[in-house]
């Protein structure tokens, strides 16, 4: 007998029942905790309990691609314009991630359930779509910057890469969002590793401070160079899978309106350490350019780590190894997840990190899927991760303007954001950093697909 | 843990975050005339996007 299509429907969208009561109780309980904080008046065990989407987001954007990105800067151009340049980067993140928690907080639901509801069902699966290609892809380039981190320990690829896939899994299955999120939290502080690696690196703090003061000296060399390197950076800072990260994991916090300034605060805190970190980065490859050594052979962390041995030392650039490592470890744990928050959230099964592997399955092999999928990938001998880089850059950059477009439209909805829509001034600066991102990561995307036009 | 503590529990929640509140989905967003240009523009880009990303993969696949 066929089926009719309502009956194909209820067999396809589960009922959230069952597993949306034990959901609402796990969420309840970490909520139990931090009200009985403001109601105690302990503001810093209140904003331990509540940092974590804004940390999580800017750590896991500091990703293997992005280290990369930062310590070719260094090699490239020293310390000097890039320093400040890095800082203004953070700050325009600031101001588009600080919206998704808004967002998150007064409609409780996630970025690309709101497209799907306010904007139709096409946009919805573009969405969707859109952000789950990217990520896998991204994966794929996450998974590269562990494998060639742990090349430099004299680990098999094969090895790190399944050790890699088998802790993500581990830890995603905590069953709880506070645990996962408390886990990856204290993995991404590895990250802070390449402030001691700049350390070894005896940096000129003079020429740090007059760096961060008038943005000298400024490149010289070829434009197209620094060009590609500009766009590089505001590419490394704000991408697609972000936006989708922090507001769901906003909403699976359960944040809401009362904590909305731990929520800026957190958002803020995670600028403040990536921006120092990406400086670390910079200031640590810095010797490469000092001494004159070309970035034309430095093609992955194992690179850069081996060239960087004789001027950070052998603990420098261990740590520095370390730092890659982490980076494309816990950009994997983060992406992987935003695309089970959206592919949940558009096709209206349950979503989220409180939900048992038992109870939504769906959810969870989502993101094993993407996980192996860019895992296997990268362990495929010849392997055209070349040309999978390049797309990564180009789909990231050319799809930020649709995710920052529908970001804008969001929060200056009134109907669902009521008095925490953008004001005017929130406004102009949102819309400058939009129209500003969009069109530069559109330029980055047509460059990166077409670089004979910055030969021209 | 007795039949009413959960209960209790979930008043810790706000009523509109729990999960049988955002079983419904909220209604359409009714688009003027300016936000359906911008959305078609949006398509317009996407498809030219797709093109460049299509263009840009296959080139370095073939280097």
């Amino acid at each position: 007998m066929l089926l009719s299509k309502e009956r194909l429907r209820a067999l396809w969208i589960r009922p959230w029942a069952p597993q949306g009561w034990d959901e609402d109780r796990k969420r309840a309980d970490d909520r139990a905790r931090v009200l009985r904080a403001r109601a105690r008046r302990r503001p810093f065990l209140l904003l331990f309990l509540l940092v974590g989407p804004g940390v999580l987001v800017m750590l896991g954007e500091n990703d293997g691609p992005s280290m990369l990105s930062y310590a070719t800067t260094g090699a490239t151009y020293g310390i000097g314009f890039f320093v400040p340049f890095i800082i203004l980067t953070f700050a325009m993140a600031y101001i588009v991630q600080e919206a998704t928690v808004r967002i998150g907080i007064v409609t409780h639901r996630g970025h690309a359930e709101l497209i799907y509801q306010r904007f139709g069902p096409f946009w919805g699966n573009f969405a969707m779509l859109d952000l789950s290609v990217g990520n896998v892809l991204t994966l794929i380039t996450e998974f590269v910057a562990i494998r060639a981190g742990t090349a430099f320990f004299g680990i098999a690829p094969w090895v790190a890469v399944t050790m890699a896939v088998v802790f993500s899994v581990a830890v995603l299955l905590s069953g709880r969002y506070f645990a996962w999120e408390r886990i990856v939290l204290l993995l991404a502080t590895a990250n802070l590793l390449f402030i001691p690696a700049a350390a070894f690196s005896h940096p000129d703090f003079a020429a740090l401070t007059r760096a961060l003061g008038t943005w000298q000296p400024l490149p010289g060399g070829a434009h197209g160079a620094f060009l590609t390197l500009v766009l590089a950076n505001i590419g490394a800072t704000v991408t697609p899978w972000m936006i989708f990260f922090q507001q769901s994991a906003t909403v699976d916090k359960g944040l809401t309106r009362l904590d909305l300034p731990q929520g800026r605060i957190d958002t803020a805190l995670g600028m403040c350490l990536a921006a120092i970190v990406a400086i670390a980065a910079v200031v640590a490859s810095a010797p490469l350019f000092t001494h004159h050594v070309g970035v034309a052979g430095l093609a992955n962390s194992a690179d850069f780590a081996t060239a960087l041995r004789p001027f950070l030392g052998a603990t420098g650039v261990t740590l520095f190894a370390l730092g890659m490592i982490e980076a494309g470890l816990v950009a994997t744990m983060t992406i992987s997840t935003s695309s089970s928050y959206a592919v949940g959230e558009v096709l209206r099964r349950g979503h989220s990190l409180n939900l048992t592997l038992r109870q939504e399955p769906f959810f969870y092999a989502i993101n094993l899927a993407s996980i192996v999928v860019a895992a296997a990938v990268v362990l495929i001998p010849r392997a055209p991760l070349l040309a999978i880089t390049i797309a990564v850059n180009v789909i990231a950059t050319l799809l930020m303007a649709p995710a920052l477009l529908f970001l804008l439209l969001l929060v200056n909805d009134r109907e669902i954001m009521g008095n925490l829509a953008n004001s005017r001034i929130a406004n102009v600066a949102g819309g400058a950093v939009t129209i500003g991102i969009a069109v530069v990561g559109a330029v980055y995307g047509v460059v990166t697909a077409f670089p004979q036009l910055l030969a021209q | 843990m007795s039949e009413n503590q959960p209960r209790q529990l979930l008043e810790a929640l706000d009523p509109d975050q729990r999960r049988s509140a955002l079983q419904t989905p909220l209604p359409r967003r009714q688009l003027g005339p300016g936000i359906l240009t911008l959305l078609w523009t949006l398509r317009i880009y996407v498809l030219l996007a797709v093109g460049v990303v299509v263009y840009a993969f296959v080139k370095s696949l073939l280097k």
